[in-house]
């Protein structure tokens, strides 16, 4: 369960101060999916980075199964990042000169995955996504929709319990973009991974268990909350 | 992340910016090419001296002569202001043996006796020469073209001879001389020094056939004595004349004595003393500063070549804003981006250190050829390198890479992940 309790995110000083997010609430169940929404400058993206430690709200506090991430030092909440969470993002961020079986090895290389069991969770994640047969081939040839199917298999290659994804398909045609969405929400259903899913596009919204509207860095609505 | 991974992503991010690597890592090469070169010249210098010093005479013994006469501040001593002093004392003594032989360290002592045969011949019906004979008295390395001197002394009853002396004998080859006679015919002189009719002769066995090399510093044709053989010439020759004036002595040193203390002892007793190591250390003085000159020139290609990965670094860390971001993003830690870039700047330092190395080793294949523009002995090598130097070498290359990157790897652990993940 991830909890978020009256967080407040301040950028600037003194009289210059723009508030990204103002006092926002909201709990998100274990497996669940969740949109979050808003146009471009709403604090949706800040909201992201704070639930994922990747930023530091000066007020409130974000408890993900118990804990206050927000009070972890930098140690804990890099373990916490290789650990637990995982992320996909807008424009991929693959590793165009590596191959892809190098792309996805990196998480593990980080979190400090013995040698001998990297294989096969590698070779797992790549055909997860359908691209075992690119293993050896570079990044910088794949096309569009296998790149984010590569960054899909980069994030969940280290077993997270949080998935964030930052406008997953916003670089990508209609077609290829729904081939990740269904990658998504599949690893979402069948491990029982929560997935956060950031974006302004609706039907992607709807797609979801969950729709949390952010406007001005504020909670405007959420939707789908039994 | 674990050393292994580290170094692994550090090789790969340095192969695919082949070129900058190439070109930042020969900016090091340079350096080391240039410091291996020197001490390589260095250390062929040093040999090669060394070398030279073994044939230009014994590194164990001191000749010790009178004292000349003194100039002290720049001041003559006008005459008749001390006593007057005799031609004795311009000459060695038995006295002045005595009182060397005191010194500790010394073991023997031998006077430069001067003898002068009349003629030297194989006898029969070969012709007589006049030719120079030496005592050889201490253990200057000789270089033998035939037969051989144990201890790089003479024994008694034998004579070793120049080869280049070898054909007015008659003889064919070195070979073929050894085994074989010489007569030596000695007069002896009245007190002027004149040739009296009375004479010995004295047959000596041809056991030692001796030539120069490049490396000696002075040599003259000659033929060499025992000092015992030599004594024996020189008693019968001055027979009744005061036989106890040397102009020199050599004085022979317990091995491993310090030569420098037995020096000032001696020095201290009122006499002239030299000895090898004066020179020898004269000679590698000069190597050692031509060395360090040129090792001086390489350590300034190796500050400057540290700029160069102080640019490339930074340039790198700025193209690979995003990598790092998502590295962090994905929970590496400050120390691994760190540590990823100080690896790669170690790589860098790793394979300038390395072809500098290699290149200048491949210079040594050179050495027969510049022995032969320098008129050198063939095999002498000017270049003679020390793999555990250039090991060494490639570390501190390493190393000094390593503090080069100090600050862009700095920088790009310090990045800001959601500032780096922004760059779009």
């Amino acid at each position: 369960m991830i909890e978020v309790k009256n967080v407040t995110k301040t950028y600037g000083k003194k009289d210059n101060t723009f508030v990204a997010l103002d006092n926002v609430s909201f709990t998100i169940p274990d497996g669940a999916s969740v949109a979050i929404l808003g146009k471009s400058g709403s604090g949706k993206s800040t909201l992201m980075h704070a639930i994922s430690g990747l930023d530091k709200p000066e007020k409130g506090e974000i408890i993900i199964d118990g804990k206050n991430i927000l009070a972890l030092n930098q140690k804990a909440i890099d373990k916490f990042r290789s650990k637990t969470i995982s992320f996909i993002f807008q424009s991929f961020f693959v590793q165009a000169n590596e191959s892809c079986y190098d792309n996805v090895s990196l998480p593990l290389e980080i979190s400090g995955t013995a040698t001998n069991r990297r294989k096969k969770r590698i070779e797992d994640a790549l055909s997860a996504v359908e691209l075992l047969d690119k293993k050896k081939s570079r990044a910088r040839d794949l096309s569009g929709g296998q790149k984010q199917r590569l960054a899909v298999a980069r994030a969940i290659v280290s077993n997270p319990r949080i998935l964030f994804a930052d406008e997953p398909t916003g670089n990508l045609d209609s077609a290829t973009g729904e081939v990740v969405e269904d990658l998504l929400f599949g690893y979402n259903k069948d491990n029982d991974v929560t997935l956060i899913i950031v974006t302004h596009d609706p039907d992607l919204a709807k797609r979801c268990d969950i729709q949390i509207h952010i406007k001005d860095g504020k909670v405007e609505s959420i939707e789908g909350v039994k | 992340m674990t050393t292994y991974d580290i170094l692994r992503r550090a090789r790969r991010n340095l192969t695919q910016a082949r070129v900058r690597t190439i070109l930042t890592s020969l900016a090091i090469a340079v350096g080391a090419f240039t410091v291996t070169l020197a001490l390589a010249a260095g250390e062929g210098g040093r040999q090669y001296t060394e070398e030279m010093m073994k044939t230009s005479g014994d590194g164990q013994s001191l000749s010790v002569y009178p004292k000349r006469v003194e100039v002290k501040a720049n001041e003559l001593t006008e005459y008749g202001a001390v006593n007057d002093s005799s031609v004795s004392d311009n000459t060695l003594n038995n006295t002045d043996i005595e009182k060397i032989k005191t010194v500790a360290g010394v073991v023997d002592i031998v006077p430069m006796y001067n003898i002068q045969p009349r003629y030297v011949t194989r006898g029969g019906n070969f012709k007589k020469y006049i030719a120079p004979v030496n005592i050889k008295v201490d253990r200057t390395e000789m270089k033998l073209a035939a037969g051989s001197l144990e201890d790089n002394k003479v024994p008694v009853g034998g004579i070793s001879i120049s080869e280049e002396l070898l054909s007015s004998f008659g003889f064919t080859d070195a070979e073929s001389a050894i085994g074989q006679t010489l007569t030596i015919n000695m007069p002896k002189i009245d007190a002027n020094g004149k040739y009296l009719d009375e004479s010995i002769n004295k047959t000596l066995k041809i056991i030692a056939v001796d030539h120069s090399t490049d490396a000696t510093l002075y040599y003259q044709p000659g033929l060499y004595i025992s000092i015992d053989d030599g004594k024996e010439l020189y008693d019968y020759q001055i027979y009744n004349n005061v036989n106890d004036q040397y102009n020199g002595v050599v004085v022979e040193l317990k091995s491993g004595t310090d030569i420098k203390t037995v020096q000032a002892a001696i020095a201290d007793k009122g006499y002239d003393v030299y000895s090898l190591q004066d020179t020898r250390e004269t000679l590698l003085q000069m190597v050692n500063i031509a060395q360090w000159g040129m090792v001086a020139f390489g350590a300034l290609a190796i500050l400057a070549s540290i700029f160069g990965i102080i640019n490339t670094q930074y340039i790198s860390v700025l193209e690979r804003t995003q990598q790092i971001g998502l590295m962090k993003a994905l929970g590496a830690r400050k120390k691994d981006i760190a540590r990823l870039f100080r690896y790669e700047a170690a790589w860098v330092g790793f394979l300038g250190g390395m072809s500098g190395t290699i290149l200048a080793f491949l210079v040594g294949f050179a050495n027969p050829l510049i022995a032969e523009k320098l008129h050198l002995e063939r095999g002498v090598r000017l270049l003679v390198f020390n793999p555990i130097t250039s090991i060494m070498l490639i570390i501190i290359m390493m190393a000094i890479a390593i503090a080069a990157g100090y600050f862009p790897s700095r920088k790009a652990a310090k990045l800001n992940p959601i500032e780096a993940l922004r760059t779009e």
